[in-house]
């Protein structure tokens, strides 16, 4: 049977090579995926590995935690007086304390230089203990003056700075300070810290600038030969017990850092990755089911014919399994190489000299996976072939058109409920904190899309008569591409369904993205009373020097600083947002259900949203407890309820209330409106003027901040069509197969029609229009699953201000005209097959 | 797909040739046609003239092998011979594009072939209106309901084909072939599957089609008794016409058939 199956696996390379696409498509996306996440996770370790090898203990500050042991995840800085303590401590080579702050950026001529995007940077002091610090310098010298920075190499490559060259620096938008270049530096041998730059400085530089006000973020301690890292480390606990700083060996420490990226790495490029790469392989497991149904239809006689010599139907199944399996692995043996070389070329593409890192777990998950898809997709027309009565060697093939099974509606009649179920309890149960379970939501997504395809067939007759109803103006070709759709429902709807499954997460995202559009522009216009903004390029924050230079603006008025804090309340880990009371009714307009938003002026009230405040159970003069990342427990009076919209949501305070428990006053918006009789284009170039000393920050009209979620709204929604681009590609692919093997089916039936007169334009006509009309139907069932989860997702989220529901109309017809484009380019190959049938051998053989 | 020899160019027409005394429906002239090149070269038309006079029913026999079948697809267009000449309704087959003989074997040439003869997804009605459909012509009035109530198949016009038997599904491409009045039909061994009482009145059908409307009918057969049917019959042997027979009967055939098989 082995060798049945390789010889009809090779007999039929045409064959062969479409349903391969199929598996070799997803399969690239997949070990693309693992070997770029391995390469990047691999260089992080190398560069870890390479970094702090002299640190035998390193001391943090301590973690605020609330009365019940939950911790917020921030470190107290440390005073100086701790490094004394450790310094004194027995076995103490050398101790060191650094000072490291995000939030450095290089000026030159008014404009951020040598970092991508405006990203901020990393400052440090510079540690010339070599033990105790991994910069290395590839130019120049050590800083030693206070006007001295030593900048990482990509830096200088991007912003073409070089040793000796004058530059500014501000510290999140603080007034820039002149400098100068005194060298040129590595972190463990890289041009920055994974994609971050940074700057170093002199220690009081560093604690001026960075304003660490006389305290420390980290302690490093070498140990004397003869101490051992846990030694010391429990010397140093003992010495510092009682103060709450921690205390790790190096090695701990590192260890720390290294999982923290490494589930970074994970979070931010692996699992949305592999996401994508797993809804590419899904829709390639219904071309593969789809094919092999049809191989299984086309070889009935040969089937039949084998089960009349006497082969068992345990026999016949396995052939038919063995073949999937077989090219199963073969087609993900090359998915895997084409993955590497994807990997390659993207790490290429981002400019990094990374080491390809191509581990063997890589190439067993893409095989299995690509292996273990095929034989499932397999397993049903395997079992199909099995049915086949041995008297059917001598029969005709008959199309279809007979009714679905009842155990084939019930299937998809419960996982089509039972995800929709499954999909509504999960976002209307989540909770503002631990949001949706992810892996129900994911299943009831795939439940849905099963469920639609098992029940597709259905549709498929009412939507061709439909759909094929303007084909049939074209006369004999639509009419004939109209018949041959709904010949073979289950196939068409297959095919379809492939498509559908792409188009419906794209149409999903769109209405998402459109509904979180409109419901940003309704609060700006309706909770926003501002008319002018401040806010960081790269949503970092920034000094309130900000709002004093526009405050002195005559031009300008109601300047108000919006400034956040991380913050335990209770126990739920979330921020707080303080206001400027003084001029709030000019800048916000709260819409309370409870209370009044003027109660925040009273010192240590806070205002609350109603989603929060159900969730938390919270009433208009409820106590809550709020920890600060500097220590501060608050108890607060809540002072008002208020409607949550896209733009302000959670606690909200006074400054007053909010400045003492900050370690350094950073806003995170200034939002501000023209003085009386002053124009907002007038007041707007005047607040352009004042922010010229920062070019870190962007002032915006309304209008503008309206384009600029539009824009970043359209740049993720562009990613999206990349990222669903493959799996559309699979479903092309899928209707080029199916329409192939249609094609070769019906090789007499076309010789026929040639015969009786039909051109090979009309034919070539005939087979695109078949094409569209399965295109199109993947195209309504996509865009009417994908509108349908869009709205679930978005009424979900209707209680935490996302309270527009918009459904981009454009954007969906925009859809099914690219579908329908597809569906004409996929009939391209098997129209020109078919209008080449010879017609003698079509109406000639037996 | 061989290309015609002639020079490219817009559809010719060859101005139809000078009238005859007897209406030529199809004629070929020194046909001859050659599969295969070098020592297993096959000559299976080997210089065949036979003219096909309108309003007449032709029989074409003779033993397995002897060129039936690629005289009819000559004759018909579907295939192309290697030298000599063939003439439909006037229009020299040689000289047309491949696409001009495609729409001249959708206006002219009607076609019954021995099996699956059917489109499976149209109906017996659409399946029989098809070269109209194809066309993008519309029947003339009275003609599709003509031709039906000839082959008798009235109640089974919603029928698809897998739902009639091989002698209903003949009569409906018989109905087919007819329903667009092409100067000539091909059968080639249109009764081949069918048993006697359905082939009977499938040959019955296309006499009366020649009767009452003046078709030309070509069939090639195997079947004495088919072949009486015919106004003429033309014996093949290696590619050559050996014999040919007017108003025949089923014996005077069988006795040329015997001779010739001798
Ligand atoms: N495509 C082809 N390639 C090579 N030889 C062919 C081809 N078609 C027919 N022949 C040969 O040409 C000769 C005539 O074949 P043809 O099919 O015309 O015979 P026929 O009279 O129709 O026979 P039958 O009664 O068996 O149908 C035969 O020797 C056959 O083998
Ligand atoms: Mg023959």
């Amino acid at each position: 049977m082995f060798k049945v199956s390789l010889r009809s696996l090779l007999s039929h390379k045409l064959r062969l090579a479409l349903t391969a696409t199929a598996i070799i498509l997803g399969v690239t996306f997949v070990a693309g995926t693992l070997v770029l996440t391995d390469t990047i996770r691999n260089t992080f370790e190398g560069v870890l590995s390479n970094v702090d090898k002299g640190v035998a203990v390193q001391v943090k500050g301590a973690t605020p935690a609330t009365p019940s042991g939950r911790l917020l995840n921030q470190n107290l800085p440390l005073p100086e007086s701790v490094l004394a303590r450790v310094q004194k401590v027995s076995g103490v080579a050398d101790a060191v304390g650094v000072v490291e702050r995000s939030g450095v950026s290089l000026l030159q001529n008014g404009q951020v230089v040598g970092a991508t995007d405006h990203a901020a940077m990393l400052g440090l002091n510079w540690v010339s203990d070599s033990q105790l610090s991994s910069f290395e310098l590839t130019s120049g010298t050590a800083p030693r003056s206070a006007d001295e920075v030593v900048i990482n190499a990509r830096a200088a490559t991007n912003g073409h700075l070089a040793v000796g060259q004058q530059i500014q620096v501000s510290f999140e938008a603080s007034a820039a300070q002149p400098f100068v270049i005194s060298g040129i530096a590595t972190f463990g041998g890289q041009a920055s810290i994974a994609t971050e730059g940074f700057a170093l400085f002199t220690l009081p530089t560093a604690e001026s600038l960075l304003e660490a006000n006389n305290t420390f973020d980290v302690i490093d301690v070498s140990a004397q030969s003869g101490v051992t890292d846990l030694q010391l480390r429990d010397r140093v606990a003992s010495a510092l017990s009682g103060t709450g700083v921690q205390v790790q060996t190096g090695a701990q420490a590192a260890s720390e850092t290294e999982q923290n990226a490494v589930t970074d790495i994970n979070e931010f490029i692996g699992t949305p990755l592999l996401v994508f790469a797993f809804v590419a392989v899904f829709v390639g497991s219904f071309l593969i089911a789809n094919t092999f149904s049809i191989l299984v239809a086309q070889r009935t006689q040969e089937l039949a014919l084998l089960r009349a010599l006497g082969a068992t139907r345990g026999q016949v199944f396995t052939e038919v399994i063995t073949e999937a399996a077989l090219t199963g692995v073969l087609a993900s043996l090359v998915g895997f190489l084409l993955g590497i070389l994807v990997a390659d070329g993207l790490i290429h593409l981002v400019g990094s000299s990374a080491k390809l890192s191509v581990q063997p777990d890589a190439l067993i998950t893409s095989v299995l996976v690509g292996t273990i898809i095929t034989v499932i997709a397999a397993a049903l027309p395997a079992r199909r072939a099995t049915r086949i009565a041995p008297v059917a060697a001598l029969r005709e093939a008959q199309p279809e058109f007979q009714g679905l099974p009842r155990v084939r509606i019930a299937c998809g009649l419960l996982l089509f409920l039972g995800g929709t179920a499954g999909l509504l309890q999960s976002l209307f149960t989540a909770t503002a904190t631990s949001g949706p379970n992810l892996s129900v939501l994911g299943l009831s997504v795939l439940g849905i899309f099963l469920g639609t395809a098992l029940l597709a067939p259905i549709l498929v007759r009412p939507v061709a008569t439909v759909l094929g109803w303007p084909a049939r103006f074209r006369g004999a070709p639509g009419r004939l591409a109209g018949e041959n759709a709904r010949r073979n429902p289950r196939r068409t709807a297959l095919t379809s369904a492939a498509l559908m499954i792409g188009l419906a997460l794209v149409t999903a995202v769109a209405v998402i993205t459109d509904s979180v559009e409109a419901s940003i522009n309704q609060a700006l216009d309706g909770t926003v009373k501002a008319q002018l903004v401040v806010i960081a390029e790269g949503s970092g924050a920034f000094s309130p020097e900000v709002a004093s230079t526009l405050r002195a603006d005559p031009r300008l008025t109601d300047v108000s600083e919006i400034r956040g804090s991380d913050v335990l309340v209770g126990d739920i880990e979330t921020n707080v947002i303080g206001l400027d009371t003084s001029n709030v009714s000019r800048i916000f307009s709260f819409s309370m259900t409870q209370g009044s938003a003027a109660s925040i002026a009273t010192g240590d009230t806070t205002i609350v949203d109603s989603t929060e405040a159900a969730t938390e159970n919270i009433h208009l003069g409820s106590v809550v407890t709020m920890t600060f990342p500097n220590g501060d427990k608050v108890t607060m009076t809540v002072g008002g309820i208020y409607t949550p919209d896209a733009l302000i949501s959670g606690y909200l305070v006074s400054l007053g209330t909010l400045n003492p428990h900050l370690t350094t006053a950073r806003d995170s918006d200034v939002a501000l409106n023209p003085a009386p009789g002053v124009s907002v284009a007038s007041a707007d170039a005047s607040m352009l003027n004042d922010l010229r000393a920062y070019p870190q920050l962007s002032g915006l009209t309304k209008t503008q901040y309206k384009n600029l979620i539009s824009a970043g709204l359209n740049t993720f929604l562009n990613l999206i069509y990349v990222l669903l681009g493959l799996a559309i590609i699979i479903a092309v692919v899928g209707i080029v197969n199916t329409l192939a093997l249609s094609v070769l089916e019906r090789t007499r039936e076309l010789g026929l029609l040639r015969a009786l007169g039909m051109t090979r334009g009309q034919t070539r006509e005939m087979v695109a229009w078949e094409s569209v009309i399965i295109a199109l139907l993947g195209a309504v069932l996509g865009l009417a699953v994908g509108a349908g989860l869009g709205i679930a997702l978005v009424s979900s989220l209707h209680s935490d201000g996302i309270s527009q529901t918009a459904v981009p109309g454009n954007n969906l017809i925009l859809y099914a005209v690219a579908a329908a484009l597809f569906g004409i380019i996929a009939s391209i190959f098997p129209a020109i097959r078919a209008s080449r049938v010879d017609i003698l051998r079509a109406v000639t053989s037996e | 797909m061989s290309v015609s020899q002639t020079a490219p160019g817009p559809p010719p027409p060859p101005a139809p040739p000078a009238p005859e005394l007897v209406p030529i429906a199809a004629r070929t002239v020194g046909a001859v046609k050659v599969y295969g090149r070098g020592e297993t070269a096959v000559r299976a038309l080997d210089g065949i003239s036979a003219d096909f006079v309108s309003h007449q029913f032709t029989a074409i026999m003779g033993a397995s092998g002897s060129g039936k079948s690629t005289l009819l697809h000559c004759l018909a267009g579907l295939d192309r011979l290697t030298s000599g000449q063939t003439f439909i309704a006037g229009y020299e087959l040689g000289r047309l594009t491949d696409r001009q003989l495609t729409l001249l074997r959708r206006e002219k040439v009607g076609f019954i072939f021995q099996s699956l003869n059917l489109v499976p997804t149209l109906n017996a009605l659409d399946n029989i209106v098809l070269p109209l459909t194809i066309a993008g012509r519309k029947p003339e009035p009275g003609v599709v309901e003509g031709v039906v109530q000839m082959t008798g198949l009235a109640d089974r016009l919603k029928h698809r084909p897998g739902e009639l038997s091989g002698g209903q599904q003949q009569r409906v491409a018989a109905a087919r072939a007819l329903v667009s009045r092409p100067e000539i039909i091909f059968a080639d061994e249109p009764t081949g599957n069918l048993d006697s009482k359905a082939g009977g009145e499938l040959l019955a059908f296309l006499r009366k089609a020649v009767d009452t409307l003046g078709q030309t009918i070509v069939i090639v057969t195997h079947d004495p008794f088919a072949a009486s049917h015919a106004d003429r019959v033309i014996f093949l042997a290696d590619g050559r016409v050996v014999q040919e027979m007017r108003s025949p009967t089923a014996d005077s055939i069988l006795a040329v058939v015997r001779h010739l098989g001798d």
